[in-house]
């Protein structure tokens, strides 16, 4: 193999390797985003919707998750009662 | 980068340090919302509203235990944030090793996403808001929150643009600035009045503050002790193509 084209394929190889040690996995964003924007809705933002998809309209009315993750909201500075 | 450890650890660190958070509140923040809460009874009672002091008790252990399990839920949806910031900003953020690195991004997010939207929207103990404007509360809130984040990533790939331009250490943060005063002044205050003691409001104000900082604190250095450890970015196999 020539000089050149041994140069040529190193420099591919550190590219792949840069390539894999830097990209982050579009999984692993898809998956994390998908957890923070439930987790935040739920503790931050809920007002009995996620219980009334299994409960239905009783649980704007009891809402008990919120109580479950109340304090938490307050205490986080997000907008409670 | 090894996906799975990437985000195991991202889950653990968030979780660990939201536990922490809610463990700490019990002890520094649980006892204004408790004071404000005797308050929103004291005035219940007086509008002739039925109360039972048992039943509440048991509501509020209840609500304290909850807060533990909400808690390690919102530590692990923010940490979830941090971990994806984090892996995206790591190599061109300075410092020695990667507890260094992520609490320098802990920092910065602890900035954008609590302490700036706390100035304009403070937290607020149990006994001031009022229920009825709570969408138009939580909408504010959010506004805000969005405005100051998406500034900020826009902002981060600007610097990230500039490359070597010294100016950029002045320019970036100088236009975020702009931005969130414009945001301040120009967004509507909480609408709800404050009738609770403000000595109180301003103590729960304080405590909130102090356990979010430290939960922020607490979230770099989780992840960044992990990340030195595991070592995600390290791809674990290498692609020949
Ligand atoms: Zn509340």
């Amino acid at each position: 193999m020539s000089f050149p084209a041994l140069i040529f394929m190193s420099t591919g190889i550190k590219k792949q390797l840069t390539k894999a040690v830097t990209s982050v996995p579009k999984v692993a964003v898809g998956v994390l985003l998908g957890i923070m924007l439930f987790g935040i809705f739920m503790v931050g933002y809920d007002q009995g919707h996620l219980f009334s998809m299994a409960q239905g309209e009783p649980a704007y009315e009891d809402m008990w998750m919120h109580e479950f993750y109340h304090d938490m909201r307050h205490a986080a500075g997000f907008p409670c009662h | 980068m090894k996906t799975l450890t990437f985000i195991a650890i991202t889950l653990l660190a968030g979780a660990i340090a939201g536990a922490i958070l809610a463990t700490i509140n019990q002890g520094i923040v649980e006892p204004y919302i408790d004071a404000a809460i005797d308050i929103e009874n004291q005035n219940a009672i007086a509008a002739g509203e039925l109360f039972d002091p048992t039943e509440y008790a048991n509501y509020r252990i209840w609500q304290k235990g909850g807060e533990i399990a909400a808690g390690t839920i919102l530590g692990m949806s923010l940490g979830s944030l941090f971990g994806i910031v984090f892996a995206y900003a790591r190599p061109s953020i300075p410092g020695s090793n990667n507890k260094k690195k992520a609490l320098i991004v802990a920092g910065i997010m602890w900035l954008v996403l609590f302490l700036i939207p706390a100035l304009k929207y403070p937290a607020n103990p149990p006994a001031v808001g009022d229920p009825e404007t709570i969408y138009y509360r939580q909408t504010l809130y959010i506004a805000f929150l969005a405005v100051s984040g998406f500034s900020a990533l826009g902002l981060a790939f600007v610097y990230r643009k500039m490359g070597s331009m010294q100016s950029k250490k002045i320019l970036v943060p100088g236009v975020y600035a702009a931005i969130m005063i414009a945001a301040f002044v120009g967004m509507p205050p909480n609408p709800d009045e404050i009738t609770a003691p403000m000595d109180l409001v301003n103590t729960f104000r304080v405590a909130s503050a102090f356990t979010m900082s430290l939960f922020w604190a607490m979230l770099g250095l989780i992840l960044g002790a992990f990340w030195d450890r595991l070592k995600p970015h390290e791809t674990a196999r290498i692609r020949v193509a």
